[in-house]
């Protein structure tokens, strides 16, 4: 599709003047208030767009700013509706083809310095109609470029940025011979095929505003493929064409020329408006202003009894004595329909971002999946746990059958000082040590285990090689483990975390099974060692034991969970009474959660590890990756299409 | 006209240059196919992979004519150029439509054999001409790079679809031996022109040429200062009007200077022993060029590579020093297991006599009391108990040996993890190195090795501090003093028990006093006997913990923890050699650059890249 489809119906003009189109038969020119109308829905539809290429840069989606619709809406009709109309007439062309010669001919002065030397001309200059500086001026109009005042006509060769300043500088001047016509803006451009790929950029700014372009080309690069590829996105945009061919030996080469321009039209898919021949003149060239041979012959309807010959000024009050308004509606309809495009437009941008967005979301659940690494933690030493449920239970005791638990406390320490005695059993302080030295191999291993898994997460998954690569090969993994270490040590035998989760559990216990309680103290003394399967991962949403762990949910975040089993594993047989209590009022449970419960407290220091040194920010940043497709601007972006089609 | 190949005016040393270049190229090859695992060095091999089959055919066709491709975007007048120099009209030329040149056009003497260019495949015409500018060098006229879209064809089609011209350059290029590079002042600027010759220009010396001399002004200034941005040497820029040359040539009329100068720029610096020249300078450059390629390629992986080699010194520093902690307090903590060791030695070494005989009596007893006690089992334990170090078993059961020794699956995971980190940096991941959790398999070959090592070590360690503990008791001085001390008691007594039993009971009748002097001297000969066996063993083991300081010291050197690392250190080593090789050959090229340098008067060429 291109703009010529979606402009208001109405036969293509041809001018009398020149070849240049007037008025007599076009479509009367939009109300006033059509351009409100359409600003009403470009302006909003450009911030949701502009709020949302940052992300989609981060999601990998192709960077749209060299893309033709994001050039249309933000480079034309975001500034143009915004403000009076103005006719932004463009010269452009590759390098030394005398562009600035043709600026300063149609323009009566030497604006922007002609030299031998190809690609001078580093930055647009804008020659502005008498009068326009004082009102609107050029702010805003070219989006991108910092508008600098002229001062000489070495501005747009050596014009250069300020510290801190953006590249591209847009040199303007008021016209000062008071030929260019009212609501006229003429611009020369930078090269568009020289070895300086900035000219190109600034080049392609200045064309993606343009109404009419000037398109300069010559017997040698009409037909380059640089030449083809800046010229027909323009034609394709609506945007007026009026062909020079400069240097030609006249009249020897007279005829040769429609041969050049029909190759030109067939590759650009263009329509110039006129087409003009430039001799070769290097007296007119030293005096800066060269003639126009009309070519009406080239355009089909020209007015073959126009003048033979017109300056450089004449030729832009030609153009000025067309139906500017049509150009200028034909330029933005045109705009509006490449913004339109269902698949090169911003449609086709918003179908990549969402795939983008549910490529992420499936990298995190992947992740997710990946990412977690049991840690099988050396048994609890058992006093840390029953001194906990000792202190609770201390005030009650009295309620409790103290003969029962005298026998196994008795029980227990005779077991302990024998063993202790013939050297198989080793004093509180060593097991607490040796406990400590199996708890940090645990969780290094785990560690180690949970870089691994998501190095290989990264091999499998490019994006998010992209996201931890970074981390995962830039940093020192020396210090991860230091780290660890260091939480380790820190680490109190029970925190206050766990106090308050022993109390909760026991006071829920109580006062669901009030007949029981009795039992616990046995059940704990015949002495349930917990082994609990503990998982640290990369959750989506948690359920953690200790309330402390437990995540916010519905986002990526380093996780401790108990893995379905707690491995009970019971020191002594269990028998009588106490057996059938710990399963009849469901003690077991109880005493799987506490000795879990204070598992997990341990291994949360690996999670925080994992949370706060290894992955850093990298979690926040691919849950924001992956929440991209849940954002509400696509859906607003679509809406606002359709309302824009509507108006087209 | 193919010339001999022991041609009279080659330069003598040409032949022991290329001797030597052709050591480079060998050097190179090897070096390049070193490392093929590595994905740094699969780029330096392919772009090895463009290069060699230039660089042979150079040494191949050292004699052959040279090939001058004449390039430059559409318009600027190569094919009018050709013409000129061709004498007539060879190739089409004019402005009716561009581009006008789409069959390449060859030139050449009429008795030159050019069947060896890939005519066919490029679609070229073959022209003969008889001018002299062409009698010593093949000219082709080839197309422009300028003209076919580099976009792919849209909905709608062009009449550019079917341009293939810069296919058909690419296609042309890599046959040509010297570029002759024609430019306008429209044109010497062009992106895409600059683009093709930057990439062929590597080993292929240039002529540069500006056309329209008439018309355009003279941007000779201005295209040299491009062009030396561009990384060219450009010793001289000719300026020739083609159409007038051509006009001047039919009308018989002499030359004007520009092209003159061309001409004889082709005749002598292109023809003859200026084409060997030109062919060993290609070829060098040509290496060169390549051989920075691959610095640019992998001097992003030196820093990693460095970091991955401190950094398994660092792990595997680490590793000795829990491993010789570890030892060093087993070792001390293994007094019994000394005790004994000592002792067997004394026993073996001590037979017959009154204290080795008490000595292998109480031996005899203590053994009645279980081995193994208060070693603690485990390695070094087994070992000082005299058993086999390590029992035979597998995967993760040797582990549990290792613990022993002072190092944990937990440690060893962890400097494998560290490693991983830091061989990602150098781009070494598995299969180069392993993974950072040994698996079954890997533990069976890391750990077991690690084990049998440090067994072996260790046994040949104690076996060291005993021999030179053994030493003290060779000397016969001691042997006999000890039994002579032990001995003397014993003789005392019997000389008492003699005095008292013949001499007061028998002869002097006395009343003597019984059995008691006997059974406490019995007590007094064994506490004397135990008394010398202490001393005899805090002579033994004196010393001993310093030398298990010093046996602890050179742990360093058996590079015992070597197997849990190995994959690391050695993919490390690999890539550090390959860099190094690199900087050598490229060192190596660039004297041998030097040492044949040779200035040329019209030729340009490409000595760097663009920064």
């Amino acid at each position: 599709m291109t703009g010529n489809d979606v402009g208001p119906p109405g036969p293509r003009c041809r001018g009398t003047n020149g070849g240049l189109m007037s008025g007599p038969n076009h479509a009367s020119p939009p109300p006033a208030g059509s351009h409100a109308a359409w600003a009403g829905v470009v302006v909003p539809l450009a911030a949701e767009v502009d709020r949302l290429i940052p992300l989609a840069a981060t999601l990998g989606v192709a960077d749209p700013a060299t893309s033709a619709w994001h050039g249309q809406l933000f480079g034309k009709l975001v500034p143009q509706l915004a403000r009076p109309p103005v006719l932004v007439v463009a010269v452009g062309g590759g390098t030394n083809t005398g562009k600035s010669l043709v600026v300063n001919s149609i323009a009566g002065a030497a604006v922007s310095r002609s030299t031998p030397e190809a690609a001078r001309t580093r930055h647009p200059l804008a020659s502005l109609p008498v009068g326009m500086a004082a009102t609107d001026g050029i702010g805003g109009l070219f989006p991108g470029f910092v508008p600098r005042r002229w001062e000489s006509d070495a501005d747009p060769i050596t014009a250069s940025p300020l510290p801190g300043e953006a590249e591209d500088i847009l040199v303007w001047k008021e016209d000062t011979t008071g030929r260019q016509p009212a609501g006229v803006v003429l611009l020369d451009t930078p090269d568009i095929d020289g070895t300086l790929r900035d000219n190109w950029h600034r080049a392609e700014l200045v064309r993606n505003a343009a109404d009419v372009i000037v398109a300069v080309l010559t017997q040698q690069k009409y037909n380059d493929a640089a030449v083809r590829d800046f010229f027909r996105p323009a034609a394709t945009a609506g945007k007026t064409l009026i062909v020079v061919f400069n240097m030609v030996d006249w009249p020897r080469q007279r005829e040769r020329i429609a041969g050049w321009l029909a190759t030109f039209r067939a590759e650009t898919g263009s329509d110039p408006i006129a087409v003009y021949a430039a001799p070769y003149d290097p007296a007119a060239a030293d005096r800066g202003a060269i003639g126009f041979h009309p070519l009406p012959e080239c355009t089909p309807g020209g007015d073959r009894t126009a003048p033979a010959y017109l300056t450089g000024p004449e030729v832009i009050a030609a153009l000025a004595a067309s139906d500017i308004d049509r150009i200028k509606l034909k330029a933005l309809s045109g705009a509006l329909a490449v913004v339109l495009d269902p698949v090169a437009g911003v449609e086709g941008w918003l179908e990549a971002y969402s795939a983008s967005a549910r490529a992420w979301q499936a990298s995190r659940q992947r992740l997710a999946d990946a990412a977690h690494v049991e840690v099988t933690l050396p048994p609890a030493p058992r006093e840390i746990v029953w001194n906990e449920i000792w202190t609770w239970l201390e005030p009650r005791r009295s309620r409790f059958d103290l003969a029962v638990s005298g026998v196994y406390r008795l029980a227990g320490r005779g077991v302990a000082w024998a063993a202790r005695g013939v050297g198989l059993r080793r004093d509180a302080a060593e097991r607490r040590e040796d406990f400590a030295a199996e708890e940090l191999a645990a969780l290094k291993r785990a560690l180690g285990g949970f870089v691994e898994r998501l190095d290989d997460a990264c091999r499998a998954d490019e994006r998010l090689a992209g996201v931890l690569a970074p981390r995962l090969v830039g940093a020192d993994r020396t210090a991860w483990f230091a780290d660890l270490q260091a939480r380790h040590a820190a680490l109190p035998v029970i925190s206050d975390d766990y106090r308050a989760f022993v109390r909760a559990e026991l006071d829920r216990f109580a006062r669901d099974n009030p007949a029981t309680v009795r039992w616990i103290l046995a059940a704990l003394n015949a002495g349930a060692v917990a082994r609990p399967a503990i998982t640290v991962g990369l959750g989506l949403a948690g359920a953690a034991v200790v309330p402390a762990a437990a995540a916010t949910a519905g986002s990526l975040s380093t996780l401790v969970h108990t893995a379905g089993d707690v491995v009970v594993g019971t020191a002594a047989t269990l028998a009588g009474e106490g057996a059938l209590g710990l399963t009849a009022a469901g003690l077991k449970p109880l005493v799987e959660r506490l000795f879990a419960g204070w598992s997990m407290e341990r291994s949360r220091v690996l999670a925080d590890s994992i949370h706060d040194v290894v992955l850093g920010d990298v979690l926040t940043e691919l849950d924001r990756l992956a929440s991209a497709g849940s954002r509400p601007e696509p859906e607003r972006i679509r809406r606002l299409l359709a309302a824009a089609r509507e108006l087209a | 006209m193919a010339r001999p190949a022991d041609d009279p005016i080659a330069a003598p040393g040409t032949e022991v240059d290329f001797a030597a270049f052709d050591d480079l190229v060998t050097s190179i090859r090897a070096w390049v196919g070193s490392f093929p695992e590595w994905p740094p060095a699969r780029g330096v091999q392919a772009a090895w992979d463009g290069v060699e089959p230039r660089l042979d055919r150079a040494r191949r066709e050292l004699s052959r004519l040279l090939v001058v491709g004449v390039v430059g975007g559409t318009g600027t007048g190569k094919s009018t150029l050709v013409n000129a120099l061709a004498g007539g009209e060879v190739s089409p030329a004019g402005d009716v439509a561009r581009p006008t040149t789409v069959a390449p056009v060859v030139v050449a003497a009429p008795d030159v054999d050019v069947a060896w260019l890939p005519l066919e495949a490029i679609g070229a015409r073959v022209v003969r001409s008889n001018a002299p500018a062409v009698a010593n060098v093949v000219l082709v006229d080839c197309p422009d790079p300028d003209t076919q879209s580099s976009s792919p064809p849209g909905a709608e089609p062009r009449p550019s679809d079917g341009n293939r011209n810069r296919d058909l350059l690419e296609a042309i290029l890599p046959a040509c031996d010297v570029l002759l590079l024609v430019a306008t002042a429209q044109k010497y600027r062009s992106w895409i022109v600059a683009r093709e010759v930057a990439a062929f220009a590597p080993g292929r010396p240039l002529l540069f040429v500006q056309t329209h001399a008439q018309r355009d002004h003279d941007i000779r200034p201005d295209w040299q200062r491009e062009l030396e941005a561009e990384g060219f040497t450009v010793p001289r820029i000719f300026r020739v009007d083609g159409l007038d040359a051509a006009r001047r040539g039919a009308a018989g009329l002499a030359p004007e200077p520009g092209f003159a100068a061309l001409v004889r720029a082709i005749d002598e610096e292109l023809a003859g022993r200026a084409a060997r020249r030109v062919r060993r300078t290609g070829s060098l450059d040509l290496a060169g060029w390549f051989l920075g390629e691959s610095s640019r390629l992998l001097d992003p992986c030196r820093d990693g590579v460095a970091a991955l080699m401190a950094g398994a010194a660092g792990e595997r520093a680490r590793l000795e020093r829990r491993l010789a902690d570890a030892v060093a307090v087993r070792l001390r903590a293994g007094r019994s297991g000394w005790q004994r060791l000592l002792t067997g030695e004394l026993l073996d070494r001590w037979q017959g006599g009154a204290f080795a005989i008490f000595l292998h009596a109480v031996a005899a007893l203590a053994n009645l009391w279980p081995r193994g006690r208060g070693v603690g089992g485990g390695v070094i334990g087994r070992l000082l108990a005299g058993e086999a170090p390590v029992p035979v078993t597998a995967g993760r059961a040797s582990w549990q040996h290792l613990h022993d020794l002072g190092i944990t699956e937990a440690e060893v995971e962890q400097s494998r993890s560290v490693l991983s980190g830091l061989a990602a940096r150098a781009r070494l991941q598995p299969p180069l190195v392993g993974r950072a959790c040994l698996d079954e398999a890997a533990v069976e070959s890391t750990v077991t090795a690690l084990l049998d090592r440090s067994g072996l070590w260790l046994a040949s360690g104690i076996d060291r501090l005993v021999a030179e503990r053994r030493g003290r008791l060779d000397g016969r001085a001691v042997r006999w003093g000890f039994e002579i001390l032990f001995s003397g008691l014993a003789v005392l007594i019997l000389v008492r028990e003699g005095i008292d039993f013949f001499y007061r009971r028998l002869w002097l009748g006395e009343q003597g006093n019984g059995s008691g002097f006997l059974q406490e001297a019995i007590v007094w000969l064994l506490l004397w006997g135990l008394a010398l066996r202490w001393l005899l063993l805090v002579r033994l083991r004196g010393g001993l913990d310093h030398d298990i300081e010093r046996l602890v010291a050179g742990l360093g050197d058996a590079h015992l923890v070597d197997p849990l690392l190995a994959d690391f250190t050695a993919a490390g080593e690999r890539a550090a050699g390959y860099l190094a090789e690199q900087r050598r050959l490229a060192e190596r090229c660039a004297t041998l650059a030097a040492a044949l340098d040779e200035p040329a008067v019209g030729l340009g060429r490409l000595r760097s890249r663009a920064p």
